[in-house]
């Protein structure tokens, strides 16, 4: 038997404040795709850095790391070489000086051979051979992003680490790298490691899935048994909280609490405390890994090996209305929406028109340059459009999508909504009652932004859009940035919020699967211009336009 | 919290004791100015004159002590003042964009073009020099780059999703300005005033070397550096001392400016 291409034993990777990694053993054979899973936070990204030898300063790790039987001393010998990484953002890996045909040939020794070299690498990632010559800011996301695996593969590596390598992507641009990958995977037998948080990516894409959860691995195994059948709970419910796109369910499922820091987990069960299986002597022994099927290892003394059963059944849909009941009330109406940013060719809105009735919750989706942003920003009056009219009403609201950079950092929640408060005329004292209707507890008003976690966060951000009495509220791809777990807790918090105060909703996405739990109405936009409007049943079941068609098919799992 | 570098540690000391011959330099050194036409100008050693004495007899190390004060005084509140300048400009310029923005631009240019210390000593030679006069024109002189800093900080901040929430809320211009924008920028205003007394002390020293600056005998160490120009055969600490001084204070300045913008960087980092 031939040794692995990749074998770690006991991989533990420790910070400035503890334990990163806690022990990992993997395994990856020639021509074989792992996908290792986890929210942020779980450790993954962390997994990959110490497997191609880049931790940052500060950060060690211990274990062993053995490539091809030989383990490994010397990083400088191995990466590139034998190894080589795909990082998430073709935007900033790529350096912004040198033509893309000087980064692929970087790697490659034999200066005569290199530009001949850089022709092939450019041909088997699907790239004419004139992008050569052309610099990363000439280049789309997805060009950048092949360009990028061009350069990773021009040293003929045995194994390719892709952290999150579409993430940065757009759906229909996310297929087609992911595609490629899956193909040079196979053509030069390449071992494949997949850093991601998607889990139908990873199904889709791999052959063996990791599930780490604070820095642990908590289950392994083929891929489609491990989603399928998950053993560990956290597996089960993380698998549940990720939105179909067939149908819209009536809650969506979360996990309650937040990922721990990997070095506050002592003893026991890492995800003890937000299991809804939980015995005593998970707080107090930590559980190992028991396989409980060809090559499926669970780390949970309740598994049984029969997978666990999807736990609360989705029965009752929530009736989808076929026909959105015809609004009582127009609350707000765009009228020819024309907008031209300086020096682009393309207008970001050219003549939209829509109309939303009051209560409704419509989704505007579209990938990035579809002006859907743009037009988020021309309702609530951050953008003044060259032509068209908006009526609003002046309580309209609007939540964007990166919750870090959302609330005053020097500011106390308590402070950053009373003011909100204070310029609608209201008292300080509804505070406490805005905490309350996000479902925060009213002893936050004393925190500071940076002792709350991302989804806190944007509970908080929601809170201050309604400070106001809003009543509409712009999302901005409010739950993006989030992970799965607590991007249904935000989206059933929407749903609420709309039922209970009669909010009209205008959602922001480019997630058709969160859009149909959202929304009533759906709004596909491309290039500045609405394709398709209808019903969200009918738009993402039925849909009558072929980029809506392509949208659909490139969802990952949907193939 | 982590021990403090040593650099930082004698960078205080030196500021601390700068700082209190200041604040006390009456009480430490009373006789900084009574000269002495009996004993002259001698060289260290002299019981009772430790550096020495200056042309006019006078004690250094006295003298010295007196002349933190306007060490002092002067840079920081030339600092103080342009930075005062920046903020107002450049926080408005930064947030608002368009005229007033193209205002301050005009103005930043306009200064920056002209070199500064020739302007100075043109200024303060028209206005028959003192300490005062030099101070105001190097509040004005040092602005410009004050305004580009913070309009600049200004902009980074204004694109933020918090700031354009409270826009959206309705809060008003001042007030985002004021109470959220600044106080997010507040630690690149803080090194920069730092670094900003470090130059102004070594460029009000210029002005007064080349008599500009306090009127002739004052206790400043300019002064006594271009003073004791004629007694370097007799005396040389009588330039010696006031010359490590201004580069002591300037040096414990600088590096004390940089830690703090380190440290505060660090704590914004980490929101």
């Amino acid at each position: 038997m031939t040794a692995p291409l990749l074998k770690t034993t006991g991989l533990r990777v420790t910070g400035p404040s503890g334990v990163i990694v806690a022990g990992l053993d993997l395994e990856v054979g020639h021509g074989e795709a792992v996908a290792i899973v986890g929210e942020s936070g779980s450790g993954k990204s962390m997994t990959a850095k110490a497997l191609s030898g880049l931790l940052p300063r500060g950060v060690s790790a211990s274990g062993e790391i053995e490539l091809e039987g030989d383990p490994i001393a010397q990083w400088r010998r191995v990466r590139g070489s034998r190894v080589a990484l795909l990082l998430q953002d073709p935007f900033t890996s790529l350096s912004p000086v040198h033509t893309c045909g000087a980064q692929i040939g970087w790697a490659v020794r034999d200066r005569r051979r290199r530009a001949e070299r850089v022709r092939s690498l450019l041909a088997e990632v699907g790239l004419s051979a004139d992008v050569a010559g052309k610099y990363p800011f000439e280049l789309s996301g997805g060009m950048r992003q092949r360009v990028a695996i061009a350069a990773a593969l021009s040293a003929d590596p045995g194994l390719l680490i892709a952290d999150e390598p579409t993430t940065a992507l757009d759906v229909t641009t996310q297929r087609g790298v992911l595609d490629l990958i899956g193909e040079l995977r196979r053509e030069r037998r390449m071992g494949l490691i997949l850093i991601t948080h998607d889990l139908r990516l990873a199904r889709s894409r791999a052959d063996r899935v990791l599930v780490m959860y604070a820095g642990r691995l908590v289950e392994s195994g083929p891929a489609d048994e491990v989603l399928r059948a998950p053993g560990h709970p956290y597996t089960a419910r993380l698998a549940e909280c990720d939105p179909p796109l067939d149908r819209r369910l009536p809650e969506l499922v979360t996990i309650p609490g937040s990922v721990p820091q990997p070095h506050s987990v002592t003893a026991g069960c890492p995800f003890a405390g937000r299991c809804d299986l939980v015995v005593d002597s998970c707080r107090t022994t930590t559980p190992s890994l028991v396989e409980t099927g060809a090559g499926h290892l669970v780390a949970c003394p309740r598994t049984t090996g029969e997978g666990l059963a999807p736990s609360p059944p989705v029965s009752m849909d929530r009736p989808e209305p076929a026909e959105p009941r015809p609004a009582d009330e127009e609350i707000l109406a765009v009228r020819g929406l024309t907008k031209r940013f300086r020096g682009r060719e393309q207008p970001a809105l050219d003549d939209v028109s829509l109309t939303v009735g009051r209560g409704d919750a419509v989704a505007i989706v579209g990938e990035s340059g579809s002006g859907k942003t743009t037009l988020a920003r021309c309702l609530v009056g951050l953008e003044r459009p060259d032509a068209g009219t908006v009526e609003a009403p002046s309580r309209i609201q609007i939540v964007f999508q990166d919750p870090y950079s959302a609330l005053n950092p020097g500011m106390t929640v308590g402070t950053s909504l009373a003011e909100a408060l204070a310029a609608a005329g209201r008292p300080r004292s509804e505070v406490g009652g805005l905490l309350e209707l996000v479902g925060l507890p009213g002893a936050y008003a004393r925190r500071r932004p940076r002792a709350l976690s991302g989804g806190e966060r944007q509970r908080v951000a929601i809170a201050r859009a309604l400070a106001p009495r809003a009543e509409v509220l712009v999302c901005d791809e409010p739950v993006s940035a989030l992970d799965v777990s607590v991007q249904a807790g935000i989206l059933n918090l929407l749903a609420k919020l709309r039922a209970d105060l009669g909010l009209t909703l205008l959602f922001i996405t480019h997630d058709l699967a969160v859009a149909r739990q959202v929304a009533d109405r759906v709004h596909v936009m491309y290039q500045g211009r609405i394709l398709e409007s209808g019903p969200a049943g009918a738009v993402l079941s039925a849909p009558r336009h072929d980029y809506t068609r392509r949208l659909l098919a490139a969802v990952p799992g949907e193939e | 919290m982590r021990r403090l570098p040593v650099t930082i540690v004698v960078s205080v000391v030196i500021l601390t004791v700068v700082l209190a011959c200041a604040i006390a330099g009456g009480l430490i050194a009373p006789h900084a100015l009574r000269q002495s036409l009996y004993l002259g100008s001698v060289g260290a050693g002299q019981a009772g004159h430790l550096f020495g004495t200056d042309q006019l007899g006078r004690d250094v190390l006295q003298l010295s002590v007196a002349g933190a004060r306007s060490a002092l005084a002067g840079p920081v509140l030339v600092a103080l003042g342009s930075m005062l300048i920046g903020v107002l400009m450049g926080t408005v310029a930064g947030y608002r964009g368009g005229a007033v923005d193209m205002l301050a631009g005009r103005y930043a240019d306009l200064l920056l073009a002209m070199p500064a210390i020739l302007l100075a000593i043109v200024v303060a030679g028209l206005l028959g020099g003192g300490y005062w006069i030099a101070v105001g024109v190097l509040v004005l002189l040092f602005s410009p780059s004050d305004v580009r800093l913070v309009r600049a900080a200004v902009m980074e901040q204004a694109s933020r999703p918090y700031i354009e929430s409270a826009k959206v809320l309705g809060i008003r211009p001042r007030r985002i300005m004021f109470r959220h924008v600044l106080p997010n920028v507040f630690p690149i205003i803080v090194a920069n005033v730092l670094l900003n007394v470090a130059f102004a002390l070594v460029a009000l020293s210029s002005l007064s070397y080349l008599g500009l600056g306090v009127p002739p005998g004052a206790a400043d160490w300019g002064r006594q550096l271009a003073d004791g120009r004629q007694l370097l055969g007799s005396n040389p600490l009588a330039s010696i001392v006031p010359g490590l001084l201004i580069i002591l204070t300037a040096t414990a300045v600088n590096l004390l400016g940089d830690w703090i913008s380190d440290l505060l960087d660090r704590k914004v980092a980490t929101r």
